[in-house]
């Protein structure tokens, strides 16, 4: 089964965050989280399996085997393997759009999901949506390769508003980043 | 109309004079004063329970009556320890000038243990917001000292004097979080690289040292809500295939050799694999260690492995010196959070996402009190020192 490489998903991520933003605090501290970068896990097995991953169903996650890609509003659309809080299709925003005068979050903790369509795995950033009372509805927790807060770029018990303007959290959103 | 209003008239009348012998009892006759209730120390018969997520205030019940006997106001995603002499309680905690917006303002809050009222506020630069974890705000034994983890994104922890009643500073530490206070040194953390950091803080410096590394952070996870005793000096690790360690903690932390908690039921142990069905341990707060006999409490359930947030079915007792499972008590619905009082009555008190509690008795597996509203969150007793 092919796993993770935290290293790869938080370069990625934070390169687009960079080329994005004006915050020169969160840019610094940010920075700071970029030196633990190396820190983190390199996994063995992501490696060496990254040539053939294994997307048989004796090697799907329970989440993966019952997925489905019609409905974006409930907790088992493929999307949402690692999303912990209240989907944004529910609370007047998208998959990928935050509600009404709410802000998406610069950073996020990321998922690896399979498309059950074509069984590829592809890497999502659960941007949260900020600056409103949690929105109450569609709430999900799911928690496929879903780690602790000393991994936290795959922890999403994190309220990830850093660098909005309100830490207050809304909803959440599963946003494409690419192949995984 | 007039014949039926006078009937009702009688009626009242009568209905009055029936009860008046109970009423005339019970009837006060001299103005009352509006008083306040005052708190004992805390006993370590008390459970501190967090309401659930983005809800403030820590509902105090006492285990052996089940009933509620105050409330510490835990802000919403705050922390809360107990002070080692049971003068005060302090929480960590982060509001805003304007309720949801404003200037962000990040401290320690500290309450009088007696009356609960707020004494003071201690400034800090930030705080890492994220509720349900035990391991982020944690005292030294001497309760002299705080340590505030901090993440921002960047990772860092607030080191507060808790006598002077004043921030110190922030020390960096890249890559890891979870604390343990490790006494005469400073404290411990758990990183993602698999291994304990040790940050000794020295005045104004601090030299950070690791042991190596003995888990693997994204494929068999460490769960944060560990325990940790500070008599023996001892942390008790879970990973979420059920391996459970323990580390000596000195300037020099030692981990012992993992074991399978399911081999200690004497069952097989679980793995990683998908549609492999095995009990894991699963939930927010899943382990609870009742120090006086070395007892792991843990909540178990049947499933996949990434189930690690399932409440629990069974309660398993393992007891870490012979590395048996000695008891298993099965619950009628799921739960999340589990915590075991710090004394020979060894009551346990569980919560459910639905923040109903109970009080059940380790030894028997009998539910001693049911608690509706009790609170979903994390649940803190007074520690043995």
């Amino acid at each position: 089964m092919k796993t993770f490489n935290p290293d790869a998903i938080g370069e990625k991520l934070l390169r687009r965050f960079a080329g994005r933003t004006s915050r020169r605090s969160i840019i610094s501290r940010l920075g700071v989280a970029l030196v633990a970068a190396p820190l983190f896990p390199v996994l063995p097995v992501s490696r060496a399996e990254a040539a053939k991953p294994d997307r048989t169903p004796e090697a799907k996650t329970a989440f993966a085997r019952n997925a489905q890609t019609k409905d974006d509003t409930k907790c088992d659309y493929w999307r949402y393997c690692a999303i912990d809080g209240s989907l944004c299709t529910c609370c007047g925003g998208g998959v990928h759009t935050c509600p009404p005068g709410t802000e998406p979050s610069p950073v996020s903790w990321v998922g690896s999901c399979i498309n059950p369509e074509d069984g590829k795995a592809y890497m999502i950033a659960y941007r949260d949506c900020c600056g409103k009372p949690s929105c109450g509805q569609c709430g999900c927790d799911n928690t496929d390769r879903e780690t602790q807060v000393y991994l936290p770029q795959l922890n999403n018990n994190v309220i990830w508003c850093f660098g909005t303007s309100s830490m207050e959290y809304h909803c959440s959103t599963a946003i494409m980043i690419g192949a995984a | 109309m007039e014949p039926v209003r006078s009937k009702l008239a009688v009626m009242l009348l009568a209905g009055l004079a029936a009860v008046s012998p109970a009423l005339a009892e019970s009837v006060v006759t001299e103005a009352e004063e509006a008083t306040i209730n005052t708190l004992e120390p805390p006993k370590t018969g008390w459970f501190f329970v967090k309401g659930g997520w983005g809800t403030a205030g820590s509902s105090i019940f006492d285990s052996a009556t089940g009933k509620m006997i105050g409330m510490i106001a835990t802000g919403r995603d705050s922390d809360m320890a107990i002070d080692p002499a049971g003068k005060v309680y302090y929480v960590a905690e982060t509001i805003w000038t304007k309720g949801n917006r404003g200037t962000r303002q990040d401290l320690v809050a500290v309450y009088d243990a007696k009356t609960l009222k707020l004494l003071t506020e201690i400034p800090t630069p930030g705080r890492l917001i994220i509720g349900g974890l035990k391991t982020n705000f944690v005292l030294s034994d001497d309760g002299k000292t705080a340590y505030d983890y901090n993440f921002d994104p960047a990772s860092s922890v607030n080191v507060i004097d808790l006598v002077k009643r004043k921030f110190v500073r922030a020390i960096e530490l890249p890559g890891c979080a979870n604390l343990i206070p490790n006494p005469g040194v400073g404290f411990s953390a758990l990183c993602a690289d698999g291994t304990l950091a040790t940050v000794a803080v020295k005045g104004a410096a601090q030299e950070i040292t690791r042991t190596e590394p003995f888990f693997d952070a994204a494929v068999d996870p460490i769960f944060a809500n560990f325990a940790y005793d500070r008599k023996r000096k001892q942390a008790v690790f879970l990973s979420y295939t059920g391996m459970v360690r323990t580390a000596a903690i000195s300037a020099a932390p030692a981990v012992s050799e993992p074991f399978s908690i399911q081999q200690a039921a004497g069952l097989r142990a679980a793995d990683t694999k998908p549609l492999d069905i095995a009990w894991y341990p699963g939930g927010s707060q899943l382990m609870a260690l009742h120090r006086p006999t070395s007892t792991l409490y843990v909540l178990m359930h049947m499933g996949e492995y990434w189930t690690h947030k399932q409440g629990g079915d069974e309660i398993w007792a393992l007891d870490l010196a012979s590395k048996k499972v000695t008891k298993r008590i099965p619950l009628k619905d799921p739960v999340n959070n589990i915590e075991i009082s710090q004394d020979d009555a060894a009551l346990i008190m569980v919560t459910d996402r639905d923040n109903n509690g109970k009080v059940i008795d380790a030894k028997t597996g009998e539910v001693k009190h049911t608690i509706e509203n009790a609170g979903g969150g994390h649940i803190t007793v007074v520690e043995p020192m």
